[in-house]
């Protein structure tokens, strides 16, 4: 059960200003203080939206990261509706 | 009486923070229905309003769920998000009525946590915006877990809506019982954009008759069909909990495309039901 690990790494760059900002600087380093799988480690780093959702990311968790990098509307929902 | 004012409404962040998006006929119609709602509960002369209300990953995470939460604290503050264009301020909490509620709670075989600490975000400031803009009503929030399953069961939401019917008949104050959220919509998920407008009405027809058997017969799934933030009727079904014997009138439902979500707004005659 890494699920967890992954979403509270998301909810902690949405919501703490230091993480945050220590994702934009280096997500790999960000991603390396969470016990995740490689799949979620490789998702996280490259911000991958359709695998992030398909692994079982909280909408709520995934859109408010996405909007952190200006991802609009219309690209967030192509990602994770697979079509992008 | 004790029961004083009842009524259920949206609080898409739409609402406030696009406003603008909105065809003007449909933000012109919601907002009335706000304005008569708010008008109704100035005339009720409260002393503390009680909401079943849902936060986003606000204050609670993973690492600790509960179903219902009561907030306990002295004073609220939000709203958190710094997008909603609305000032973050600072609301009265009502604890010893918090403390009644949890007691009886207990007596109904139904155990909410609790909360000494709680941040609101637009699922409760929204509300207050509109109905109590000077924010000066003593709140009790109770949240209702619509993020993370296993949610609760309607058929337990609506106890847990007896159970503050009953400590608000009795009391000496004069309360408001609120529900915030729903109805159909998808945020952050496949199908945002999508709004089963069949579903809102007909959940509609059954909250104005007040209709137990159905609004505890509902489930989960039922909820969840209509979209990922339909599920927020829970907080619906609590107040439907609390109002045996009262009717409800609808005073506005909007699909708002622009907003991604269907917005109702109704008044309950509590009249009588104390």
């Amino acid at each position: 059960m890494t699920l967890y690990a992954l979403q509270k790494a998301i909810r902690d760059v949405n919501r703490d200003p230091a993480k945050r900002s220590a994702f934009f600087e280096s997500p790999t380093a960000l991603a390396a203080q969470y016990a995740l799988s490689p799949a979620e480690r490789d998702a996280l780093e490259r911000r991958d939206y359709c695998a992030l959702y398909a692994m079982g990311v909280h909408g709520l968790l995934l859109r408010p990261f996405s909007i952190l990098h200006s991802v609009s509307e219309a690209d967030y929902l192509r990602a994770i509706r697979g079509k992008g | 009486m004790a029961l004083s004012f009842a009524c259920a409404l949206g609080h898409a962040p739409g609402i406030l923070a696009w406003r603008e998006a909105a065809p003007a006929e449909q933000r012109e119609r919601l907002y009335q229905a706000f304005g008569q709602l708010r008008i109704r509960l100035d005339a009720a002369r409260l002393d503390c309003l009680v909401l079943f209300t849902a936060e986003h990953w606000a204050n609670f995470f993973l690492d600790h769920m509960s179903p219902y939460c009561i907030g306990r604290a002295q004073e609220f503050t939000g709203p958190i998000e710094p997008w909603l264009k609305m000032e973050r301020v600072t609301v009265p909490g009502a604890p010893d009525l918090a403390e009644t509620i949890l007691t009886a709670c207990q007596e109904h075989d139904i155990e909410p946590g609790f909360s000494y600490e709680m941040q609101l975000d637009h699922g409760t400031m929204i509300p207050l915006h509109f109905l109590t803009p000077d924010m000066k009503l003593p709140i009790v929030p109770l949240v209702i877990n619509t993020l993370a399953p296993p949610l609760p069961a309607p058929r337990r939401c609506f106890l847990l809506g007896q159970a503050v019917g009953e400590v608000v008949r009795r009391d000496a104050r004069r309360i408001g019982v609120i529900a915030t959220g729903g109805m159909s919509h998808d945020p952050g998920e496949r199908d945002h954009g999508r709004i089963d407008e069949s579903f809102d009405r007909r959940f509609l027809e059954t909250m104005t008759r007040l209709d137990a058997e159905r609004l505890k017969n509902y489930t989960v799934a039922q909820l969840r069909a209509a979209g990922a933030g339909a599920v927020e009727l829970l907080n619906w079904i609590a107040l439907g909990g609390a109002l045996e014997g009262a009717r409800g009138e609808v005073l506005a439902y909007e699909p708002v495309v622009p907003w991604a979500t269907g917005i109702g707004v109704m008044a309950f005659n509590v009249m009588g039901t104390s």
